[in-house]
């Protein structure tokens, strides 16, 4: 459980991230936005055995993770967290699809093995824009320009909850998980017998502690959930950023 | 700075837990709320906010609240809850303390300053990137004390300010509010915060008022505290 506590720190220490200064930082959030959702449909636009092709992508997250100062190492490893479901969507094509594209000396490697590693690659490029993204800008302002784009308040708003009450269903499992374990010698988790009022109190306790934290909210001006500063325009140098993104990126996926 | 008159707050079973209380606060004053557990001190501060729906009138700042005015009510006044957690949900301190300003329309600038001073009066900047799942009770209690500050109140309402802290850290919370300029009510068991931070308490009975009076005086008056529900600083059974 309290290995839960750390994940859900890491998560947040993307928020963190999101404060600096960097001229990656300081780009409107609509064009970083407005990036992603491009990078990410060419990404996916790459046909199953365009394995090479993807090279040239990297560009992206690579140059955008070092101007942006944020590190590397720690966004790969987070899009690692994915790499379960590539694997498990890509694994059908190394049973199904046998035909010999490519021969290095002896070694034949079939249609399937490059078309697994193509999604997982594509999904590994996928996440870690999206990552990027979320490590460059505040959650705040991401929330405001999906509404400016049109995206129900309804959903937004239902992003920002989940995000936030995150942490505290964690606590309120935690602690639970804990008074159980204390009165429970030798029990790591809640016997099965005992699961159904677990989650039951942890679903009345978290339905309080939210009813509590949102009294907090509204104490603080909490109303439509949408920041009233939200809507600087976007500067030459926004439109700039996203050129120099697109362009390039749209190219290689079209031409190469 | 507030005015309460023949304020009513019901729970849904009928119920009264503030019952035709009136009460007024000048400005830069402390009053106390003291009162046995469920005798009406947090609903009352939470119908001030406008949280609970109530009967009867509640001025502040010169602005009576209704349903068109909380907003504007909500941001001249500062509520400090009486469990922490609950006041820190945002994924870093940093974005707790600018949740407020930005939902006022602060601009980022301003709002980046204004977190910072806070910190930085609080004694608590190194908890500035920190998340509240890993800060001590007491760091929990200055972060959503910042909360509230940084929304520049006129009122602040602080329910039970001293709950779950250690004594040095309750040291520190007396010596900060003491010597903020915000008029302050707070509902509180501690008396000798009370005695300290406030210079009049009002003992709240069954949702009355039992008696108000000075703190130096009130809070020792054993007859008077027991036949309001509490013990009186000093008594040992």
């Amino acid at each position: 459980m309290a290995d839960i506590r750390n994940k859900i720190s890491k998560v947040y220490s993307f928020e963190q991230m999101s404060r600096g200064n960097s001229i990656i930082h300081r780009v409107h959030p609509m064009a970083k936005i407005i990036v992603t959702v491009i990078y990410i449909l060419c990404v996916a636009m790459h046909t199953k055995y365009r394995l090479l092709s993807l090279s040239p992508l990297l560009f992206y997250p690579v140059v955008v993770t070092a101007l942006a100062e944020i590190p590397g190492r720690k966004i790969f490893a987070q899009s690692l967290v994915a790499l379960p479901f590539c694997l498990f969507a890509g694994i059908s094509n190394i049973i199904f699809d046998k035909k010999i594209l490519v021969t290095i000396g002896v070694v034949a490697i079939s249609g399937g093995v490059i078309s697994s590693l193509a999604i997982i690659a594509r999904c590994l490029l996928c996440v870690s824009a999206v990552l990027i993204l979320v490590a460059t800008t505040p959650f705040a302002k991401l929330t405001a320009q999906l509404v400016r784009m049109h995206v129900p308040v309804l959903f937004v708003r239902l992003i920002e909850m989940v995000y936030r009450y995150l942490g505290v269903l964690v606590e309120e499992a935690y602690t639970m998980i804990m008074a159980y374990r204390l009165r429970s010698p030798g029990a790591k988790w809640p016997h099965i017998k005992d699961a159904g009022s677990f989650l039951g109190q942890l679903f009345v306790r978290s339905m309080n502690r939210a009813e509590r934290v949102y009294q907090a909210m509204v104490c603080r001006g909490y109303e439509s959930g949408i920041y009233a500063n939200q809507n600087e325009k976007m500067k030459l140098s926004d439109y700039l950023f996203m050129m120099i993104v697109i362009v390039p990126t749209v190219f290689v996926t079209l031409f190469i | 700075m507030l005015n309460i008159n023949n304020l009513s707050v019901s729970y849904p079973d009928g119920n009264k837990a503030v019952d035709d209380i009136s009460l007024n606060l000048e400005e830069g004053k402390h009053l106390a709320l003291v009162g046995a557990n469920g005798a009406g001190k947090t609903s009352l501060l939470l119908s001030v906010m406008g949280i609970l729906s109530f009967e009867g009138e509640i001025i502040v700042d010169g602005i009576r609240l209704s349903k068109d005015n909380i907003a504007e009510v909500r941001k001249r006044t500062g509520f400090l809850f009486q469990n922490p957690d609950d006041q820190l949900f945002m994924p870093s301190i940093y974005d707790d303390i600018a949740f407020g300003p930005r939902n006022m329309g602060i601009d980022e600038e301003t709002i980046k300053y204004r977190v910072d001073d806070r910190l930085k009066l609080l004694g608590i900047e190194q908890l500035k990137d920190k998340t509240a799942l890993t800060l001590s009770g007491g760091e929990k209690r200055m972060a959503a004390l910042a909360t509230v500050l940084a929304m520049k109140p006129s009122l602040m309402l602080l329910d039970e300010p001293t709950a779950f802290l250690d004594p040095k850290v309750r040291r520190k919370l007396i010596n900060i509010l003491k010597s903020l300029p915000h008029t302050m009510l707070i509902a509180t068991h501690d008396l000798t915060f009370a005695k300290e931070v406030c210079d009049e308490s009002v003992i709240i009975k069954e949702g009355k008022v039992f008696a108000r009076g000075k703190s130096s005086e009130l809070l020792y008056d054993e007859k008077l505290m027991d036949e309001g529900g509490i013990e009186a600083i000093g008594v040992e059974r």
